[in-house]
């Protein structure tokens, strides 16, 4: 069953980032399957109005929203009247927020249960308890995520994460981790022939001599949380020790004056290479100059990068934090404490065991790329849209629940939030004790605000967007398509499981 | 109650007048102005029609009895126009007037007079010579603002959407060569999709045959 659906953040292309990049494959891969995705976001400079991207993508770049980013509260019911005029014109069913701290994505979750539309929230990142801010994002949270159909997260630390700080139900929580483009991050010595030849027989390793140049490749922005002062405390050591290993930093940041002024300060000039920052499509192209890719951070949901690594065939070590441990196999990582003595010791184990010879880092391209796919994301998102739209029966879509077993007050005996305003003013009410009230207050305003824009904005008014013209995907070409690409076992069974369901639900 | 509010803040509507006098010429044109078709509403048309001249003349007559009375000269053509009674009226009145109160009402009267209470924009296209847009002026003393692009600078003609206010609206537009910003047809009424796909269809036949294409890839219906 096609969806039309609105994926709504504040980050999107230009600007470049994790959430951006998720976003565009997950629509990209959602389109192949058949629904209508529209993206929304605010304007950027030099990136204005309605907008196609490829595949047909619809990306409407909100106006007026650039100048009060910063701030949430006041903008609250401004984005409403724009917001539902688009959500009528493109016959939106399904609103799909993107990233925890934007707030255009949870003013459209709240605006789009006023209008009684079905809601999902990613969340991409990891948040502390403790300081002002994050108690802060934490109530704002809170406040969306008392009404949202259903909720994905990264990993499962990220879900953890975000259970606690929203205090959902976690079966209300769906665990769909990002995917990395495989194609786009080949190791240096892949070619199709060698490919073929590698799934018949691994030959012998390539062994590197006691002798040889170790490359660490490190590419991060250089933040506190991303671990730049770990790294800046081991890289001498790491150096002392091994004398035949370089390092390749690339990124930038706030942290890269103390970066370079350790590098000065040790005379490492001639064995610490600082790129400065690099854009995406470059990374590969960094990465695969080394051997083993170092990733101190601090806090980390899911740690694209670290994929990216392991697809052009680096040894990944990293630290042991947040939702990393879940992303790769044991066989292609070395983790460590986020410290600064054990990141030294996990570095040279790395170094030893690719010295050895114990690691095979050029079969990592073909794992990962069995292990990743951004077709398989949108399989199981769509798996979500099925759930919260009553496809799926309850008892089906919440596993191990046990028959009536997720049945609780905020949900439904069906599964599905009831969208009745005395619902989910209940709902907003048990948030706190003075933001219960305020949060309810904020609510009601918005549903009168609907009241009027019906009144004021008729439906009637608003003009139906034409959808792209869709190529039509009959199941042989989609065979066709998907044995010219197939190289693994992994793809395969996804591709005819997908033919499956496909006839099934025909 | 609510459907009564509705209809209060409903824009007036639009219509969508095509002429095709020869096989090679093609009008479109989006209007506002109600067109009277019941008996009483005619009758109410021509009647405001005749009650906005009247009121007209008298503003102008009255400022013109005014000047001619303070400036001690005689009043005689109105005599002659109008009759005596009239004549007397009109200076009885420009009389007890001051200038300060006769000189803005008669402008106010005038400026009702001459607006015009609707818009009417328009599309004219010539096969191989080029298309003219028009808007029609706010008052029926200025002329329309006319606009004509030869067929030898039209690069395309497309539909897109832009955000305008609250909403998302669909514009139709042609791109000029040599020009950076697109013209927008229609631009004051920005018609309804509908509309606007007619017009689009019925422009691109009129430019380059049936079917003919000029601009590829930009067209997205």
């Amino acid at each position: 069953m096609p969806y039309n659906i609105a994926m709504i953040s504040d980050n999107f292309f230009p600007q470049p980032g994790g959430v951006e990049s998720h976003m565009y494959q997950l629509s990209s891969k959602l389109i192949d399957r058949g629904h209508k995705v529209i993206i929304i976001t605010h304007a950027y400079t030099g990136r204005t109005g309605v907008r196609y991207l490829t595949n047909g993508l619809k990306v409407y770049h909100v106006p007026f929203f650039v100048i009060y980013r910063e701030t949430t509260f006041p903008t609250v019911f401004s984005f409403f009247p724009i917001f539902r005029n688009i959500v009528i014109r493109e016959q939106i069913e399904i609103v799909h927020g993107h990233a925890s701290l934007s707030s255009l994505c949870h003013e459209a979750i709240l605006h789009a249960r006023t209008m009684g539309l079905r809601t999902v929230f990613t969340d991409h990142s990891l948040f502390g308890f403790a300081d002002a801010a994050s108690i802060l994002t934490n109530k704002l949270l809170k406040f969306t995520l008392s009404d949202v159909d259903h909720v994905i997260c990264v990993s499962h630390t990220c879900k953890e994460n975000t259970v606690l700080r929203a205090s959902l139900d976690p079966l209300m929580v769906s665990v769909i981790p990002n995917a990395v483009v495989a194609e786009n991050f080949q190791p240096l010595s892949h070619t199709s022939s060698y490919t073929q030849h590698r799934r018949d027989a691994p030959g012998p390793p390539p062994r590197l001599g006691p002798h040889d140049t170790i490359t660490i490749v490190v590419i991060s922005r250089l933040f506190y949380n991303k671990g730049t002062d770990l790294l800046i405390a081991a890289i001498p050591r790491i150096l002392a020790s091994n004398p035949n290993v370089r390092f390749i930093i690339a990124g930038t940041g706030p942290k890269a004056i103390d970066l370079e002024q350790m590098i000065e300060r040790n005379v490492l000039q001639d064995r610490v290479l600082l790129l400065g920052p690099v854009r995406h499509e470059e990374v590969r192209d960094v990465m695969v100059r080394g051997h083993i890719y170092l990733h101190p951070s601090l806090t980390e949901a899911f740690g694209t990068v670290i994929v990216e690594a392991a697809s052009c065939g680096l040894y990944v070590v990293c630290t042991r934090v947040g939702g990393i441990p879940e992303v790769l196999p044991r066989h292609m990582t070395e983790f460590a404490k986020p410290e600064e003595d054990d990141i030294v010791t996990a570095t040279n184990r790395a170094i030893a065991a690719l010295r050895v010879g114990k690691v095979r880092t050029e079969l990592f391209h073909n794992q990962v790329k069995q292990m990743y796919s951004w077709t398989d994301v949108a399989q199981r998102t769509e798996r979500v849209y099925d759930g919260i739209s009553g496809v799926l029966s309850h008892d089906e879509f919440y596993q191990g629940a046990g028959a009536g077993g997720g049945w609780s007050a905020t949900r439904g005996r069906a599964g599905v939030q009831s969208f009745a305003l005395i619902e989910r003013l209940k709902r907003y009410y048990g948030c706190g004790i003075w933001a219960g009230k305020l949060f309810c207050l904020c609510v009601i305003v918005d549903y009168l605000l609907f009241v009027i824009l019906e009144i004021f904005a008729p439906r009637s008014r608003i003009d139906i967007a034409r959808n792209w013209p869709k190529k039509v995907f009959k199941d042989s070409k989609d065979k066709e398509v998907d044995g010219s690409k197939d190289t693994g076992i992994g793809r395969k069974r996804s591709a005819r499981h997908r033919r499956e369901q496909r006839e099934d639900s025909s | 109650m609510s459907s009564v509010l509705q209809r209060i803040t409903s824009p007036p509507s639009q219509a969508l007048t095509t002429l095709q006098p020869t096989p090679s010429t093609i009008s479109f044109t989006v209007s506002t102005r109600p067109v009277p078709k019941t008996l009483p509403a005619l009758f109410f048309y021509y009647l405001s029609i005749l009650t906005r001249l009247l009121a007209g003349t008298i503003a102008i007559v009255g400022v013109w009895t005014k000047w001619r009375l303070e400036s001690g000269k005689p009043t005689d053509i109105l005599a002659i126009c109008l009759g005596g009674v009239a004549e007397a009226w009109l200076i009885k009145l420009a009389h007890s007037l001051p200038w300060r109160y006769l000189v803005p009402s008669a402008a106010v009267v005038i400026l009702a007079v001459v607006r015009r209470g609707y818009t009417e924009e328009s599309l004219l296209i010539i096969r191989s010579l080029g298309l003219q847009t028009s808007t029609s002026s706010s008052t029926y003393l200025t002329t329309s603002a006319k606009r004509f692009i030869p067929t030898t600078s039209i690069q395309d003609i497309f539909i897109h959407e832009a955000f305008k206010g609250f909403e998302v609206r669909f514009y139709l537009s042609i791109v000029v060569k040599g020009e950076e910003d697109v013209v927008v047809v229609f631009p004051s009424l920005l018609p309804r999709r509908q509309i606007l796909e007619e017009v689009w269809r019925g422009a691109r036949a009129g430019l380059w045959e049936v079917g003919g294409s000029a601009g590829v890839g930009l067209e997205k219906k």
